[in-house]
């Protein structure tokens, strides 16, 4: 398949700023409000953060690949890596709705955040290394 | 610009200023800067956050953090005229409710 945009980087997270503009002025093609474009922004770099903190646990020498897709009905965006596998509970959607400060943990916010921005998002992680995360977003919101 | 801390302390408060991009890169440096400030004031810390262009949940997770410490002493934390950037990733995380917000001073 052909993406409109596929990049391959270091899992460097001195690297993740560079990933928010390329995908920013990506995203910001497509009319969708500024609110959104920075929603989109962050939830990108969040599964980014994730595979960085997470696949290769703080490793910056494994890869990291964006793929950009504009489909008549939704973008597509798939973020890949070929670090450990995380159990799929990692990616699980959980109820936060307005959590008390007691109950509050640093981590997995991040995974709700993607949640809460995407319409569909399919976490495939593999059976001996890497992940897949596939995020869509609908074009009619 | 990546992230950029000043410090500034007074009697009973301590003030964090941020400028730029807080990710998972520059929020580890934050999250020193914001528990030193803890232990050192006396009553007070608050975090300027109006010139950050950027956060992402590191940061927040940071912020958290900062704010359970202080609470946990017995001191304040307030955030101090937060971003537009700021508030929306605050809000997105449902969390804009639980901080101390004050306007710029």
């Amino acid at each position: 398949m052909n993406y409109d945009i596929r990049l391959e980087v270091r899992s460097d997270p001195r690297l993740l700023g560079l990933i928010r503009n390329l995908v920013h002025d990506w995203v910001d093609r497509f009319e969708l409000s500024h609110d959104l474009v920075h929603e989109v922004v962050l939830a990108i770099d969040e599964a980014c953060s994730n595979v960085i903190r997470h696949a290769y646990e703080g490793r910056a020498d494994g890869t990291l690949e964006v793929r950009l897709q504009e489909e008549p009905e939704y973008l597509e965006v798939e973020v890949r890596d070929q670090g450990v596998p995380c159990p799929p509970e990692c990616h699980e959607r959980r109820l936060l709705e307005q959590p008390d400060s007691d109950e509050l943990q640093p981590g997995g916010l991040g995974v709700q955040l993607i949640h809460r921005v995407f319409d569909e998002v399919i976490f495939c992680p593999g059976k001996e290394r890497g992940n897949c995360v596939t995020m869509r977003l609908r074009r009619d919101r | 610009m990546t992230m950029k801390i000043d410090r500034s302390r007074s009697d009973q408060t301590v003030v964090i200023t941020v400028k730029g991009e807080v990710d998972l890169y520059t929020s580890p440096d934050l999250r020193s800067a914001i528990m030193k400030a803890v232990r050192k004031a006396k009553a007070h810390v608050a975090v300027d956050l109006a010139g950050v262009e950027y956060m992402d949940s590191s940061g927040v997770a940071t912020l958290v953090e900062g704010f359970k410490s202080a609470h946990e002493q017995s001191k304040t934390f307030t955030l101090v005229a937060p971003s537009d950037s700021v508030m929306k990733v605050l809000q997105l995380a449902k969390l804009d409710g639980i901080f101390e917000i004050s306007p710029a001073p």
